[in-house]
């Protein structure tokens, strides 16, 4: 039997509506119906950091021109991800790329469980978009001070970037300017709550990821 | 129960959130506030859950209320017992703001709306003893999900409270911002809360305008002599 089979992290499972209003469903089926009239060249997909982009000056300033749909949600971990790509937010749009940034919130999950579903995640999205390429963005640190989720954090990229390797339609990119001080902490100018980034820290983020988007998707209109 | 205190409210007991993901990342917050009040002297304070944090992410932060030498002491995820440990343990230390801003509630998924709304009068009365010169203003909580819920009905329930109990305490008011929010079919949309919860840069600006020109009229009634006074 597969290791995968055992793994909650790499099982699909919708988020369980604990507080009684609905959100993470109307979340997706929103998500369902924007798939249906656009046509994006580039789909973010992941948690709270994703879906917190949409809303500052950062994505209508360098994502937006590249056509990209966001289909950020809360905390979802890497299961709930799984679980909305499996059912229907792939199925009506052909996107490039899938910039995928999820595994922080995955509660009670070691880095292998972590690094299982995040590969799930990218299998899921190599069958359902065969021509697609998944880039994989590394989870940043975490907490003001050094603590176990972000050494975590940066076990999970070690083992994405060697999983991703030698995968045609998948690669890594680490995406910390460098949040951490020498002194071993992290700002509330770059992480006000020390998880989710300021609109300056996006800037710092999204950047060099702007550009690389770029490149990859001038590369592929020359083949 | 009267909102007087008499009977035990699990939403006014005081209470640290625990740090069940392993990062401290609560009480990393809580100790730079506490740090702020050292540092600064705000003459508005905004105490709260994230529908507090995240306005301060957002232009109309600089715009509005940074202007009014505001701090800004939201916690994603926080109930009114949270906020009312940290302002028991030192977040009202070595400051005297003229406004305290106070939005909390709507995480308190464990309690009624009379207990949630008792845990709010419970944190207005903390201030009022505690800054005796401060106005406490209460936003009202808003309706949250794409469609109605029975949370909406809980939050508009608790708000039926706050607006009765109140105006008992001299010093406090209650500000009711959910105004537009909810279209005529009942749905919330997307474009002022991306989440159905949180505020998008737009739905901030509908808050923010009506609960500006209320703390510039409370800042311009303060006598001048009260404001040497406070100096
Ligand atoms: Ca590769």
């Amino acid at each position: 039997m597969s290791a995968d089979e055992r793994n909650p992290a790499a099982t699909p499972t919708p988020c369980e509506d604990t507080q009684g209003d609905g959100r993470w469903m109307s979340m997706h089926h929103r998500f369902l119906s924007d798939s249906k009239d656009k046509e994006p060249d580039v789909l973010f997909v992941g948690d709270f950091l994703v879906q917190l982009m949409h809303q500052f000056g950062v994505w209508r300033q360098l994502f937006s021109p590249l056509h990209a749909l966001n289909f950020g949600v809360g905390c979802d971990a890497t299961q709930h991800v799984l679980w909305r790509l499996t059912n229907g937010e792939l199925d009506h749009i052909s996107p490039k790329i899938v910039v995928l940034w999820v595994g922080t919130q995955n509660r009670g999950h070691t880095a292998e469980q972590i690094c299982g579903g995040i590969m799930e995640i990218v299998q899921v999205v190599k069958n359902k978009l065969p021509h697609a390429h998944t880039l994989v963005l590394g989870l940043l640190p975490r907490g003001k001070s050094p603590n176990p989720l972000r050494e975590r954090n940066a076990k999970v990229n070690q083992l994405v970037r060697e999983a991703v390797a030698y995968l045609p339609h998948a690669s890594f990119l680490n995406v910390d300017p460098g949040f951490v001080h020498s002194n071993g902490s992290i700002s509330h100018q770059d992480m006000y709550d020390y998880l989710h980034l300021s609109p300056q820290a996006y800037q710092a983020v999204c950047e060099p990821l702007h550009a690389h988007l770029k490149s990859m998707l001038d590369k592929s209109a020359e083949n | 129960m009267s909102g007087d205190g008499d009977g035990f409210n699990p939403a006014a007991v005081a209470q640290p959130v625990e740090d069940v993901q392993g990062d401290g990342r609560w009480m990393s917050q809580h100790t730079r506030f506490v740090q702020e009040c050292k540092d600064g002297e705000p003459d508005v304070l905004f105490v709260g859950d994230s529908m507090v944090q995240l306005m301060q992410q957002y232009e109309v932060w600089r715009e509005l209320f940074s202007p009014l030498h505001a701090l800004n002491f939201g916690i994603g995820g926080d109930n009114t017992c949270n906020v009312l440990w940290r302002l028991q343990n030192g977040e009202l230390e070595n400051i005297r703001p003229k406004i305290v801003v106070v939005w909390v509630g709507t995480n308190n998924h464990e309690h009624t709306a009379e207990q949630v709304a008792g845990g709010i009068l419970s944190i207005a009365k903390l201030l009022t003893s505690r800054l005796p010169k401060a106005k406490v203003v209460v936003l009202g909580l808003l309706p949250r999900g794409e469609r109605p819920n029975p949370l909406r009905e809980k939050n508009a329930t608790v708000n039926d409270f706050l607006r009765s109990w109140l105006p008992r305490l001299g010093q406090a008011q209650f500000l009711d911002v959910s105004g537009d929010f909810v279209h005529s079919d009942g749905t919330i949309s997307a474009q002022v809360m991306f989440d159905f919860l949180h505020l998008t840069s737009t739905g901030y600006r509908a808050v923010a305008k009506p609960l500006s020109d209320l703390l510039l009229q409370i800042l311009e009634e303060t006598p001048e002599e009260r404001r040497a006074s406070l100096v």
